[in-house]
C-alpha cells in the first residue's frame, strides 16, 4: 500500500493562484470562472482563510467510506491509490455523500440523469507517468505528487526541520488515513478541517452487519427451535387432555 | 359499495382527489424537471424527506407483518391470529410504497436492478436493498391466499393453497429472519456518519434501536388500520382484539426508553440533554410522544378497552417513531451539514400521494377480500384456527 500515489499540499507555500483549480477545469472540460465551494464542476477549489489558502479535494482514502457504502460497488479504491467511480454501475441513491465523512461527492442536482462527481487523482494521467493536472499546475510547488511513503517521509521532515509547522499531518490518520496530506502552520481546525475519525470508517458499518451467512443460519435455527417448542407444546397438551387454547395445532391434514 | 357507475362525491374523496393531483404535478416535477427543481435536496443535505419519511419510516410502520406472524405461527400466539391478515397487508401495502417512492428517490431510478447482480457484501445499504426485495416477495406470498381464494377453478385454487400451506411455515421464517435483518440495517445506514450524526442518536447501539422501535410502531399501525376499517366500512371487529395487540406495545416501548437512557449514560451524552438546542428539543418531542405519554396511556384500562381512545394513543406512538427517524436523519445530521433543510412542496406531495394509494387499495382490499377480523376465511387448511372466532 505504501508504493500507491499521493499528494502533498504545504499550506504555508500555497499563495492563492488558483492554477491547480484551473488545471482542473481545463482538463474536464468544465466553464473556467472560479467557484467558491466544490461542486460538479469543480473537483478542487482553493478556500481563503484570513491569510492561508486551503485547497479542497478528495481525500482518497485507504480504506474509504464511500467504497464501502456504495451497494453496487460503484466507486472503487485502486491499486495505485485514486479512488474512482464507474457512472456505469451507479443508481443516485447518494449514500457516497452521506458517507464521505469529508463531505467531498457532489452531486448533479440540476441534471435529468445526474451522477456523483469528485476528484479520482488524475487516475489515467498517473497510469501514464504524469503527475495529477493540480500538482502538475501549481507554480510554487505547494502540492507535491509521489508515493505515499515518499511523500509521508518529505511532510515529516518538513514539520520535523521547521517549528513554524503544526506538528501534525493531516490525512495520517484522519479516517483511517488517506492519500492526500496537509501540512500547516496554522491549527487545521482554524483552517475548516473537520476532526474526521481515527479509524478506517467501513470498519464502523462491518461489526454491525457481521457475517450474514452466520447470521441466517443462527436465526434459523433459533427460528426453527421456537417453533418445534410451540409445536411440542401444542402435541403435549393434546395428549395430556387440555384443550390446546392458545397454541397452534398446525397439521390438520 | 358504491354500484353506480359515477362515484359519490364525499369530503374525503375530495381530498384524496386533491392530494393525487397535487401527487401527479409534484411526480410530473420530479420526473421531468429532476431533483433541483422539485426538491431541496443539496450537497450537504443528500437524503432528506424521501429518505426519512419515506423508506425510514415507511419500512418501520410496516413491521406489524411480520411480528404478528412470528408471534401465530413461531410462537404460538393463537390469539392474535384474527389480525394476522390485516397486519400483513398493511405491511405488505407499506412495502410497496417503500419501493415506489424509491424510484422518486433514486437518481438513476430504471436502474433499481443494478443491486440483484452488483454486489458490494460491504454495503449496509446493499443488505437492506437484498432484504427489502426479498421481504416484499415474501410479503405477496404470505398474504396471496386472499387473492387466490376468490379464483373460481376450484381444482387450481386447492392446489395453490395447499402448496402454499405447506411453505407457510418456512416463508414465515424466512420473512422474520430478513425483517429483523433489514430493520436493524436501516440504522446500521447511520454508523457510518460518525462525526456527522448529532450525539443524542449517533451509537454503535443504532441497529438495535431501530429494530426496537420498528415492532412497537408496526403494531401500533396494525391497530389503527383495524380501527379506521371498523369507523369507515362498519367492519365489525371485536374491540378486545385490538386492546390484546395494545398489550405489547407498552413493554416494548419502555424497553426502548430504558434501552436509550442507559446507552446515552454509558456514551456520556447526558450533557446534551439539557442544552438550548433545536436538536435538544427534536429529542424530548421524540421521546415524549413515543416513551411518556404512550406509556401514561397505555398501562391504564379505560384507554386499552376505548377503541377510539386507543386508536389516538397509537397515532401518538405513531408521531414519535417518525420523529425518532426524521431526528436521525434530518435534525441529527443538521449542525454538521451546515445547511437548514425545508422540504420543498413537492416532496410533501408526492410522499402524501404514494401513502394515499397505499390507504385507497387497502380499503377496497378489505372491502372485496376477506381480510378483516369479522370476516374470518374459512378454509379448510384454516378452519381450526378460525373455529372460535
Amino acid at each position: 500500500m505504501e508504493n500507491t500515489r499521493a499528494i502533498l499540499v504545504d499550506i504555508t507555500k500555497c499563495i492563492g493562484c488558483r492554477s491547480c483549480e484551473q488545471a482542473c477545469k481545463q482538463l474536464h472540460g468544465f466553464p473556467q470562472q472560479t467557484e467558491l465551494k466544490l461542486s460538479p464542476t469543480a473537483f478542487t477549489i482553493v478556500e481563503e482563510h484570513g491569510d492561508r489558502f486551503v485547497r479542497r479535494m478528495c481525500m482518497h482514502c485507504q480504506d474509504p467510506a464511500c467504497a464501502s457504502a456504495c451497494l453496487v460497488g460503484a466507486l472503487h479504491k485502486t491499486a495505485d491509490g485514486p479512488v474512482t467511480y464507474d457512472a456505469s454501475k451507479c443508481i443516485g441513491c447518494r449514500y457516497c455523500i452521506v458517507a464521505c465523512p469529508f463531505s467531498v461527492p457532489r452531486y448533479e442536482w440540476a441534471k435529468l440523469v445526474p451522477y456523483v462527481k469528485k476528484c479520482d487523482m488524475c487516475a489515467e494521467r498517473q497510469l501514464k507517468g504524469q503527475q495529477p493536472a493540480c500538482v502538475e499546475a501549481c507554480p510554487v510547488q505547494a502540492s507535491i505528487s509521489g508515493t505515499r511513503e515518499e511523500i509521508l517521509i518529505e511532510a515529516e521532515r518538513r514539520i520535523l526541520n521547521d517549528p513554524k509547522y503544526v506538528h501534525h499531518i493531516y490525512g495520517s490518520d484522519e479516517a483511517g488515513g488517506t492519500s492526500v496530506f496537509f501540512i500547516s502552520d496554522v491549527p487545521f481546525e482554524k483552517l475548516g478541517f473537520v476532526a474526521a475519525p481515527k479509524q478506517p470508517m467501513p470498519v464502523l458499518t462491518a461489526n454491525a452487519l457481521g457475517d450474514t451467512p452466520t447470521v441466517i443460519l443462527m436465526g434459523g435455527a433459533l427460528l426453527s427451535g421456537l417453533y418445534w417448542i410451540t409445536q411440542r407444546r401444542a402435541e403435549v397438551a393434546l395428549a395430556e387432555g387440555h384443550s390446546p387454547q392458545g397454541l397452534t395445532k398446525e397439521r390438520q391434514d | 359499495m358504491t354500484t353506480n357507475w359515477l362515484p359519490k362525491i364525499t369530503l374525503w374523496r375530495v381530498i384524496a382527489t386533491l392530494i393525487f393531483i397535487s401527487g401527479i404535478t409534484a411526480t410530473y416535477m420530479r420526473f421531468a424537471l429532476g431533483f433541483a427543481r422539485s426538491t431541496n435536496l443539496s450537497d450537504p443535505q443528500p437524503w432528506g424527506l424521501w429518505v426519512g419519511l419515506g423508506t425510514l419510516c415507511g419500512v418501520g410502520l410496516s413491521a406489524g407483518g411480520f411480528a404478528i406472524a412470528a408471534a401465530v405461527y413461531l410462537l404460538g400466539f393463537e390469539r392474535y391470529r384474527p389480525v394476522l391478515r390485516t397486519a400483513v397487508l398493511v405491511s405488505f401495502l407499506g412495502y410497496s410504497t417503500v419501493v415506489t417512492g424509491m424510484l422518486y428517490e433514486l437518481g438513476l431510478p430504471w436502474r433499481l436492478w443494478h443491486p440483484i447482480v452488483m454486489w458490494n457484501r460491504h454495503s449496509v445499504l446493499f443488505e437492506v436493498s437484498w432484504c427489502v426485495m426479498l421481504y416484499t416477495t415474501v410479503l405477496a406470498l404470505e398474504f396471496s391466499p386472499a387473492l387466490v381464494e376468490k379464483i373460481p377453478w376450484v381444482r387450481l385454487r386447492d392446489l395453490y393453497l395447499k402448496w402454499h400451506h405447506e411453505i407457510l411455515i418456512a416463508l414465515v421464517m424466512i420473512g422474520t429472519l430478513l425483517s429483523s435483518m433489514h430493520q436493524s440495517f436501516l440504522g446500521g445506514l447511520y454508523l457510518i456518519t460518525k462525526g456527522k450524526l448529532h450525539p443524542l442518536w449517533y451509537t454503535p447501539y443504532l441497529t438495535t434501536e431501530f429494530y426496537l422501535s420498528a415492532i412497537p410502531a408496526g403494531l401500533a399501525v396494525t391497530i389503527m388500520a383495524l380501527y379506521l376499517s371498523m369507523r369507515s366500512l362498519n367492519a365489525k371487529v371485536d374491540p378486545a382484539i385490538l386492546a390484546e395487540v395494545s398489550k405489547v406495545i407498552a413493554p416494548l416501548l419502555a424497553l426502548w426508553g430504558l434501552f436509550r437512557a442507559v446507552d446515552l449514560i454509558t456514551r456520556d451524552a447526558v450533557s446534551y440533554l439539557f442544552q438550548w438546542r433545536e436538536e435538544t428539543l427534536s429529542f424530548w418531542l421524540e421521546m415524549g410522544l413515543f416513551v411518556f405519554v404512550p406509556l401514561l396511556l397505555l398501562t391504564r384500562d379505560k384507554i386499552r378497552n376505548n377503541p377510539q381512545s386507543l386508536y389516538w394513543t397509537c397515532a401518538i406512538v405513531v408521531m414519535g417513531f417518525m420523529t425518532n427517524r426524521l431526528n436521525v436523519s434530518i435534525t441529527g445530521l443538521q449542525a454538521s451539514s451546515g445547511v437548514y433543510y425545508i422540504p420543498k412542496w413537492q416532496e410533501f406531495a408526492a410522499t402524501l400521494a404514494v401513502l394515499t394509494a397505499a390507504v385507497v387499495a387497502f380499503r377496497y382490499a378489505v372491502i372485496y377480500l376477506d381480510i378483516l377480523p369479522k370476516n374470518p376465511p374459512r378454509q379448510r387448511w384454516l378452519a381450526n384456527a378460525t373455529a372460535e372466532a
